[in-house]
């Protein structure tokens, strides 16, 4: 028998200890020795049963017991080390000799070295992979930290956060819910989910244990015919604000299996990480709306200043004085001047709504006004206009409150129109101090109807009287308690009647006075005219 | 998002590019196999793995990955992956894989330096 022949055979077969390459170890055999059939059982760990890997002339049971013999065997010898038994080998033929008995014995104990040998670089390889795979769980923690802290778009964030998740657990589907009102909402999923909201009773269940739940054969879990499947909350400051899951665990078998011990911690780990980018995310996002808001208030702010009066006209025989203090947040006061021929019109309007929507309608407002005003228009006329422009191109919602006013000298009139705004005053001065007459509002706001229609209303206006127009946001302005200023004390200081100039200031300290501090929540508008005497 | 993995397979003179879209797992990584010793059968023995749209690989598709390549070393050939992902070309760095497998940040650069044509 060529002995050599069969050891150098032996140690040509690539993976001599996987179960597939056994037929070749018993077709060695049969080419190199007498013994034409046989069978070869392998343990694939150091506990498992010897299981047939494979057999040729020869019957053999599929497990065989450690002290089993088998009736075909004219050789059965053990497959072992000093440390190992790794299988057994059962060789049959008619013609062997004892020296081949023992030459085939030989081969077996050396096959047992190779076997050995393999097993040892399989663990070692093994144990190198699972010594790196640590690693990259580490890293990949330590990079998650980084990564996604650093992410502070939640629509990347999401993603960032799933397929780490996925990666780091070998998981097969993976899904991110976020807080929405009492509930939890799919934000990102990879693979199928069954629903965009968390079932009531997980997430109840989650957020009062606040640790990972696993299931297992769980058919009715978030996803469709999963094996098993984890969740856990993701933790924020003060509450739960989201809800991790995955499912389907790879192993290294290709098997699915549930989530163990391992996964658990490092998912926990996990969870930390995220709810630390998703506050990050939340604040920034916050941060970006408010930048978007404070540059949104300032456009509009600009937009109104522009459009308000730059100077104040200079009309023989009136005496005008105004203020204009715009809130915090852009309101829509509007006021503007039309000289023709020697008569004055003032305009005093409040625009519906507050910030970029109130600016881009008040500047809509400016630019009619000042068209229909260059037409040479009565007011009355003017306000239908207004209105039923207003009405047509601007939203549902919007509308204007508005008074004019037309100071004429010569005849000693004032003309006016109220569109639902606050009550004017005229002053007429004298010797017992000022005397009031309000003109109030006898028609809607601008932009409510489209055929609403104004009438110009007539007064007197001998000399020496003033005619104060302003918006709500004096009247209304509230102490730190919340009272309003109201018509009562602007009536008072406009009895007393000074200058326009002198009245405008009584007012504004007045208001300062009143309010001492408590946040300005409108604009402040005044316009003031006297005829001179 | 999807979890199932799609292969395309570019024979080139010189060898093959794969080009693969999904997640690399079991089931990705033995797609990714077959392929890859349907060409070695075919006598292939280069082979760019370009990974351009693989966003996520796990550990098992990783052992995957590494058999494919000693299979193709212990057949004498070589396989270059590019395109990767930040997050997957350290995975690789950390798991081995660029010990013996060279890896390239695009394809143009991997096809000139495996000897592909491009």
């Amino acid at each position: 028998m060529p002995l050599a022949e069969l050891l150098s055979e032996l140690q040509q077969i690539e993976k001599v200890a996987a179960h597939d390459h056994a037929p070749l170890i018993l077709g060695a055999f049969a080419r190199h020795t007498p013994f034409d059939g046989g069978a070869i059982y392998l343990r694939e760990t150091r506990d498992a049963p010897l299981r047939l890997a494979a057999a040729h002339s020869f019957e053999a049971p599929a497990i065989l017991a450690d002290d089993q013999s088998l009736a075909m065997a004219r050789l059965l010898v053990p497959l072992r080390t000093t440390r190992d038994h790794l299988g057994m080998l059962a060789l049959s033929g008619e013609s062997a000799t004892d020296e081949d008995v023992r030459s085939a014995s030989a081969a077996a104990t050396y096959l047992a070295t190779l076997l050995a040998n393999h097993r040892l670089l399989q663990e070692t390889r093994e144990g190198d992979f699972q010594l790196k795979y640590r690693l990259w769980e580490l890293e990949s923690l330590y990079d998650i930290g980084l990564s996604i802290a650093a992410t502070l778009n939640i629509d990347d964030l999401a993603d960032e956060i799933l397929f780490r998740m996925i990666s780091l657990i070998n998981a097969r589907r993976a899904a991110l819910f976020l807080r929405d009102g009492a509930g939890f909402r799919l934000y990102r999923s990879f693979g199928e989910v069954r629903s965009d909201f968390l079932d009531e009773d997980l997430a109840q269940q989650l957020v009062r244990e606040g640790v990972p739940l696993t299931f297992e054969e769980n058919t009715d879990c978030i996803f469709p015919a999963c094996m098993a499947f984890v969740a856990l909350p993701i933790r924020g400051n003060s509450d739960v604000i989201g809800v991790l899951a995955a499912a389907d665990r790879e192993t290294r078998d290709g098997g699915i299996g549930a989530f163990e011990a391992n996964e658990l911690r490092l998912l926990s780990l996990f969870a930390s990480q995220v709810a630390i980018a998703l506050e990050n995310a939340r604040l920034h996002r916050e941060a970006l709306e408010k930048q978007a808001m404070e540059r949104e208030l300032e456009l509009a702010a600009t937009i109104q200043r522009d459009i308000l009066p730059k100077a104040i006209p200079e009309v023989e025989g009136i005496e005008i004085a105004t203020l204009a203090r715009p809130a915090k947040q852009v309101g829509g006061d509007y006021h503007a001047f039309f000289v023709r021929d020697g008569v004055l019109t003032m305009l005093v309007a409040d625009v519906a709504g507050k910030s970029m929507p109130a600016a881009l309608l008040v500047s809509a407002l400016h630019a009619a006004t000042q068209l229909l005003f260059a037409e040479g228009r009565e007011i009355g006329d003017i306000a239908t206009e207004l209105n039923r422009h207003i009405h047509n191109w601007s939203a549902e919602n919007k509308f204007v409150t508005m008074v004019i006013v037309s100071i004429d000298r010569e005849n000693e009139t004032l003309e006016f129109v109220n569109a639902g705004h606050n009550p004017a005053y005229i002053v007429h001065h004298g010797k017992d101090g000022g005397k009031l007459d309000q003109i109030r509002s006898h028609g809607l706001p601008i932009g409510i109807l489209p055929s609403t229609r104004y009438s110009t209303q007539r007064r007197p206006f001998p000399p020496g009287s003033s005619v104060v127009l302003y918006s709500d946001g004096i009247t209304e302005a509230e102490d730190v308690a919340g009272e309003e200023f109201e018509n009562a004390r602007l009536e008072e200081i406009l009895a007393a009647g000074t200058t326009p100039a002198a009245l405008r200031d009584s007012i504004a300290a007045s208001v300062d006075h009143f309010t001492a501090g408590a946040p300005q929540k409108d604009d402040q508008t005044l316009v003031i005219a006297r005829s001179l005497a | 998002m999807n979890e199932e993995l799609r292969v395309a397979v570019d024979r080139r003179s010189g060898g093959a590019v794969l080009y693969t879209k999904g997640y690399i797992n079991n089931v990705g990584g033995e797609e990714i196999a077959n392929r890859a010793y349907e060409l070695m059968n075919d006598g292939v023995r280069v082979l760019l793995l370009n990974l351009r749209e693989t966003k996520i690989v796990n550990s098992i598709g990783i052992s995957i990955l590494i058999e494919i390549i000693e299979k193709m070393i212990e057949q004498g050939g070589k396989i270059g992956f590019c395109c990767l992902t930040p997050v997957i070309h350290k995975t690789f760095q950390i798991m081995g894989l660029a010990n013996y497998a060279s890896i390239f940040a695009d394809e143009e650069t991997a096809a000139k330096e495996l000897g592909l044509a491009a």
